[in-house]
């Protein structure tokens, strides 16, 4: 072991620690407590100011009251220790103490392994395309600042030292992409994974109006679809989320508790059959082509409003294969509960949209007339759909229908719900997705947040469950072309450039495909993508002891090229030319009886030599003049090497 | 449990430094360390940096993340290809002995190594100690060299052997520590600790002609001459270095020119180590007065002489004095 090296200036490597800890805490700071992120801030400046001003190291009951509080702040913000996002502001807290007591190469060398766990925190929290060269980067970084300070004087510049790590990198890039397309991948947690407190955007299980505008606003990616079959056309592109039932006046809720008989769906004509890969949301839902007819059994269930719903929390890239039919007969039959539940209105509130419906239901008694004239009345009379509506204060549906008559989809979803419900017509409010945008370089539909929509469905005696789209009757061109297709010419665009130009597309849908491919081969990897490799690598019913030996085969392989790459760096420098060249004149003489004696040296042997053959005393002179250039010269030329060359090899024995 | 190892430890030590003797054998000089008798294993930091590895990669396999578990493996394998890095940086490596540097006993006798790179690349940080703890670190340029310096606690006179010492490397990352051992022949001589100042030596005995001194006899100044390694500083003369004419020795002729010839038998009461002890101090007192001196010990004559090798000759004398006969 090295001895401590004495703080003050020149603690080797240490601005270098700093900078990869400060690498590796950066995207971790919108997530930790703001004052975890000054403290680690404060006390890398400091650290950093102390080794340039020689400052003391603070007393160790200091430091070990600092571990403590640190300690004690994590479990007060969090309630406990575990857990990514304690885990951390944990990490990160105990990384500004150490560096408070920064003294030798093993404190930084210890620095650096937790800017490699904080790095590795990042990945756990988003694994999208970007994070790879981060990744990269934070890695070189770390790496070189653990060769600063362990290289010793070698590794002076800066430039050095990084070329040198790069150089380490690329030499383990193989083995390290070898290892993770064959290391075994065991499925599932082995333990509980923590629940992540961070919101993501995406649908919640209740909806006020102003939420879905707010989603809408928002252009990431909700989820890529690859069709098998036909493309849809835009009108059945309605992907079910959560089905909201309660009504409070305001805003619409799912249902806590689920007990509700099941209702049986018939599907009619040709089927769509499609691969869903959604985006990490943090929540259950599986946005499923309205009503799905097949899933993977094990991954979901389809609840009672036949919605689509995961076990558990999608929390990473999640793929499904499902079927859906365009048109079906979903619950021809009505359970009291649920008629009870989808007719339930608050005791007051809305009067004006409750006399509406009574109005309604006086003139045209049959559900689907007053649906029609509902939606008549959206169409004809001067209502506009716009990202941007007037705040609602009380009676929040009266104020919209009545006399602002401005609103996004949730709001026209939302008083033609109320209103079926007010003229005793079992409805219900679908959120979820409508459209999404071709991709026609990766061939897939790309559905954004954007794309979030709101929705009815009115359930008919003998049609079962029907949807509605009052937005369609605003804005047909919602349906057809998209949000901003729809909105007025003054309207921002969420999302995307409204006049992006063909090129910029272009761009957009290329690195949409870059990111496609990314979560479809690297993110979603696993056991079963493993075998279906090995499988198409020419194995037969691929197992462990197949992935074992590759494994084994793999580092095998890798060690032999590796040991092969030293001995070629560790070769000895080119050989001596004059003296190689110079023995085979030797060898050449000697034929004729001459040979170096045991005290002479080239130059005299060459003299003498030139003196005994005449007929080559011309070569052997200007032999010996480039041998003594080239040994002995100040600039001893490629050129003259290749004439000595030449020389020798005419030299006839 | 650390208790227990610790314990354990100098035992294991001695069993595995048995092994590696048995095994290698003593060593030429110079020798190439080949990669066969290179020794690697990981550091501290090495094993915690392991740890942290498998629980990158539980973890990543846990959370299903493989981003994560990319990271892990691009660090396990940046690990593997450091631990050949480490022991390609000492493998090949050159080593002879330059020199060794006597010492009185109780204090350190020096050996010089030459550490050779015939390589095309750098050997940074290379560690030399004679046990575990490295004394001298040093960096070798490509196709360069540099010299160490270990230094062993001569206890008692005689020759102090340099059996095993080792030569080590954590570079480049400091996970992994590469070792050799190496085992020689070498050895430096620990010259006998001069005895106090006191006991005059014995009087004048013989006129060598040769030798001189200045404060007996006439003082004929016969001249002077450019100063030579072993001259006495008193005979410098220094008035003429002082005019810039360099180093000259002033010369006697015609002297009453001294020796000193001191002799074992004339210490008959004291032991041997302390009639040593008495005859070294004697030795280095003549020689720092520029006195001839010669050495009678049992089975060993010195004939008077002046200058530093015939110190340094009565000196080795002293110390292997009754030594094993066997080396040479």
């Amino acid at each position: 072991m090295a001895a401590p090296e004495p703080t003050g200036p020149g603690l080797r490597g240490l601005p270098w620690v700093i900078a990869a800890l400060g690498a590796a805490l950066a995207p971790h700071i919108p997530f930790v407590p703001p004052w975890v992120a000054l403290l680690v801030i404060a006390a890398g400046a400091w650290r950093w100011a102390a080794d340039r001003r020689r400052w003391p190291m603070p007393p160790k009951w200091l430091r070990i009251s600092a571990v403590v509080a640190a300690t004690l702040a994590v479990l007060g913000s969090y309630r406990t220790v575990n857990g990514i996002e304690a885990g951390t502001a944990l990490l990160a807290l105990m990384a500004g103490v150490k560096l408070l007591e920064t003294r030798g190469s093993r404190d930084l060398t210890v620095l650096a392994f937790i800017a490699y766990f904080l790095l590795y925190a990042a990945l756990l929290r988003d694994q999208r395309l970007p994070q790879l060269p981060y990744l990269l980067g934070v890695t070189v970084f770390a790496t070189a600042a653990l060769m600063r300070v362990h290289a010793g004087t070698a590794g002076d510049s800066g430039r050095d030292v990084l070329r040198r790590t790069g150089a380490l990198m690329l030499q383990a890039v193989p083995l390290a992409l070898l290892l993770f397309l064959l290391f075994p991948r065991l499925p599932g947690p082995f333990w509980g994974v923590a629940t992540s407190d961070s919101a993501r955007t995406g649908l919640g299980d209740e909806m006020t109006p102003g939420d879905i505008s707010d989603l809408s606003a928002s252009g990431e990616v909700a989820f890529r679809v690859r069709f098998l079959g036909e493309l849809p056309p835009p009108v059945q592109r309605y992907w079910r989320g959560p089905v909201l039932h309660e009504f409070d006046g305001r805003s619409w809720r799912r249902p806590r508790a689920q007990a509700f008989p099941t209702q049986g769906v018939k599907f009619v004509g040709d089927p769509v059959d499609y691969q869903i890969t959604l985006e990490p949301t943090d929540r259950p839902w599986i946005l499923a082509l309205d009503i799905p007819a097949e899933w993977p059994e094990r991954e979901a269930y389809r609840s009672y409003d036949f919605q689509l719903v995961s076990p558990r929390r999608l929390t990473e890239v999640s793929s499904y294969r499902l079927r859906s039919y365009p048109r079906f007969v979903a619950g021809a039959e009505l359970p009291h509960s649920l008629r009870n539940k989808d007719t339930r209105l608050p005791p007051e509130g809305n009067p004006r949209s409750r006399a509406l419906a009574r109005e309604l239901a006086a003139r045209h008694g049959e559900p689907l007339a007053i649906a029609q004239a509902l939606l008549t009345m959206f169409r004809e009379q001067p209502y506009v759909y716009t990202l941007d509506p007037p705040r609602l204060a009380e009676n929040a549906m009266d104020e919209f229908l009545f006399t602002t008559r401005r609103g996004f989809c949730e709001h026209y979803a939302s008083a033609f719900t109320l209103v079926m419900r007010a003229a005793g017509v079992p409805a219900r409010v679908v959120t979820g997705y409508q459209g999404g945008e071709f991709n026609p370089i990766g061939g897939y539909l790309i559905v954004r947040q954007s794309d979030a929509h709101a929705w009815s469905e009115i359930w008919v005696a003998g049609r079962g469950w029907l949807r509605v789209d009052p937005t369609a009757a605003v804005a047909p061109e919602r349906i057809e072309r998209g949000l901003i297709g729809a909105l007025g010419a003054d309207e921002v665009a969420p999302g995307r450039l409204r006049d992006a130009s063909d090129l910029w597309l272009q761009v957009e849908l290329t690195w949409d495909t870059l990111n496609d491919f990314w979560n479809e081969r690297v993110v979603r990897f696993n056991a079963a993508r493993q075998m279906n490799l090995l499988e198409r690598l020419g194995f037969d019913s691929p197992d462990w002891r197949t992935l074992g030996l590759g494994l084994a085969a793999s580092l095998a392989g890798f060690f032999v090229s590796l040991s092969l790459y030293l001995a070629w760096r560790y070769r000895d420098p080119p050989r001596d030319w004059p003296a190689r060249l110079h023995a085979e004149v030797a060898r050449r003489l000697r034929r004729r009886g001459l040979s170096p004696g045991p005290a002479e040296g080239p130059v005299a042997f060459l003299e003498r030599a030139a003196r005994a053959c005449p007929d080559a005393a011309r070569d052997l002179a200007a032999i010996r003049g480039l041998y003594v250039d080239l040994r002995y010269g100040p600039f001893p030329t490629e050129s003259d090497l290749r004439r000595l060359k030449h020389l020798v090899n005419r030299l006839r024995p | 449990m650390a208790r227990l190892i610790g314990r354990l430890r100098p035992a294991l030590d001695a069993r595995m430094q048995a092994w590696i003797r048995r095994r290698q054998g003593s060593d030429p000089d110079p020798v190439r360390l080949h990669r066969r008798r290179i020794y690697i294993l990981p550091t501290p930091l090495g094993i915690a940096y392991a740890a942290m590895l498998f629980a990158m990669v539980l973890g990543g396999m846990n959370y299903g993340n493989n981003l994560g578990l990319a990271l892990a493996f691009l660090l396990v394998s940046l690990g593997l290809v450091v631990m050949h890095h480490c022991h390609g940086t000492l493998s090949g490596l050159v080593l002879r002995l330059a020199g060794t540097e006597s010492a009185f006993a109780g204090n350190h006798v020096t050996f010089r190594l030459l550490l050779e790179n015939t390589s095309r690349a750098p050997r940074p940080r290379i560690e030399l100690g004679i046990g575990r703890e490295p004394t001298c670190i040093v960096d070798l340029p490509a196709a360069g060299s540099a010299s160490a310096e270990l230094q062993i606690a001569a206890a008692r006179r005689g020759r102090v052997p340099l059996e095993r010492f080792l030569v080590a490397t954590r570079h480049p990352l400091g996970l992994f520590r590469a070792w050799a051992v190496l085992h020689c022949d070498h050895h430096a001589i620990a010259w006998p600790a001069p005895a106090a100042r006191g006991r005059t030596p014995p009087g004048v005995e013989t006129d060598t002609g040769g030798a001189q001194h200045h404060a007996q006899g006439d003082h004929d100044f016969a001249g002077l001459r450019p100063f030579q390694t072993g001259d006495s500083l008193r005979r410098v003369a220094w008035k003429a270095y002082a005019r810039g004419q360099g180093l000259l020795t002033k010369q006697y002729a015609g002297t009453d020119v001294v020796s000193h010839f001191f002799d074992w038998d004339s210490l008959s009461p004291l032991g041997t180590e302390a009639r040593l002890a008495q005859l070294c101090r004697w030795v280095l007192d003549a020689h720092e007065r520029g006195e001839a001196f010669g050495l009678r010990l049992p089975g060993v004559v010195l004939e008077p002489n002046v200058g530093t090798a015939h110190r340094e000759r009565c000196l080795n004398a002293l110390a292997l004095f009754e030594e094993g006969h066997g080396r040479a």
